[in-house]
């Protein structure tokens, strides 16, 4: 008899623990194809928005402490490196908006397709063309987004 | 521990994200569209975007917004990569107060540069 036996609560986190891969499984790309780098391309831009957001915040309030606290402070976050941030921050924004707007109709279960019978080689009938297309409009948006960005930074105005 | 289902909770998520991206949209076309980037984040400018209400409606509207579909983004992230009542419970109550936390610091800068001269 195991001592955690009828801890259905115990047993429950066991099982979890021996099924888990952990950040492994998290970012291996190599099942699901694009569907699976979609997956972690949002959490990862999503996390870099928040983080971004909290800098952000915290930039903002330096307005407090008067002008020339507030010149100091945008020295600092107004030099090639902090652009480059924020043209990373404006690819990271349309990405997880675009491909955000996919996930909402998808989860809502639009573009999923018809099911289907599940035929050799098992292909998705949810991950079709539809759901493809959505992830390279992400992708090719937030390249348009970051060049437009670099202009208006780097652009000298 | 939860008030709310996890589908109730994503569809806060799913409208904050939509709302978010109408008011952030509004708020970067601000810096660009009526004044070069480089002048609209001059003092003075800044001042009086925090002395217009509608601005002020606007960056508080991002705050709550960005705040709640931001720390709910992340507490869905934290629960996928592990799960127990411990775990959830903790994620839960952590992502909560850094919601109100970040909510409340947002809000006493707008508060104080409210307050603020040009001059």
């Amino acid at each position: 008899m195991l001592p955690w036996r009828g801890n259905i609560e115990l047993e429950r986190e066991l099982a979890d623990r021996n099924n888990r891969e952990g950040m492994k499984g998290w970012l291996n790309p190599r099942r699901y194809g694009w569907e699976r780098v979609s997956y972690w391309l949002q959490r990862l831009t999503g996390v870099g928005l928040l983080a971004y957001f909290v800098g952000h915040t915290y930039e903002t309030s330096q307005i407090t402490g008067g002008p020339a606290l507030w010149e100091a402070f945008l020295e600092l976050s107004q030099t090639p490196l902090g652009h480059m941030i924020l043209i990373v921050v404006i690819g990271m924004c349309v990405y997880h908006s675009a491909n955000g707007i996919r996930l909402i109709f998808a989860h809502g279960g639009k573009g999923l397709g018809k099911p289907g019978r599940p035929d050799y080689p098992y292909d998705a009938v949810s991950l079709n063309y539809r759901q493809k297309s959505g992830i390279w409009i992400a992708l090719i948006l937030a390249a348009v987004a970051m060049l437009y960005g670099a202009s208006v930074l780097f652009g000298g105005e | 521990m939860t008030m709310l289902r996890e589908s109730q909770i994503m569809k806060i998520h799913y409208i904050t994200a939509v709302a978010a991206l109408f008011v952030v949209a509004i708020h970067i076309l601000m810096r660009i569209a009526f004044m070069p980037y480089g002048m609209s984040l001059e003092y003075g400018n800044v001042i009086a975007n925090y002395q217009s209400i509608p601005y002020i409606i606007l960056l508080e509207s991002i705050l709550v917004l960005v705040s709640i579909h931001g720390f709910n983004g992340l507490r869905v992230i934290l629960l996928e990569l592990r799960q127990s009542k411990k775990w959830e419970d903790g994620v839960t109550i952590l992502s909560i107060a850094a919601m109100i936390a970040l909510i409340a610091y947002g809000t006493r800068t707008i508060i104080i540069a409210n307050g603020l001269g040009v001059g």
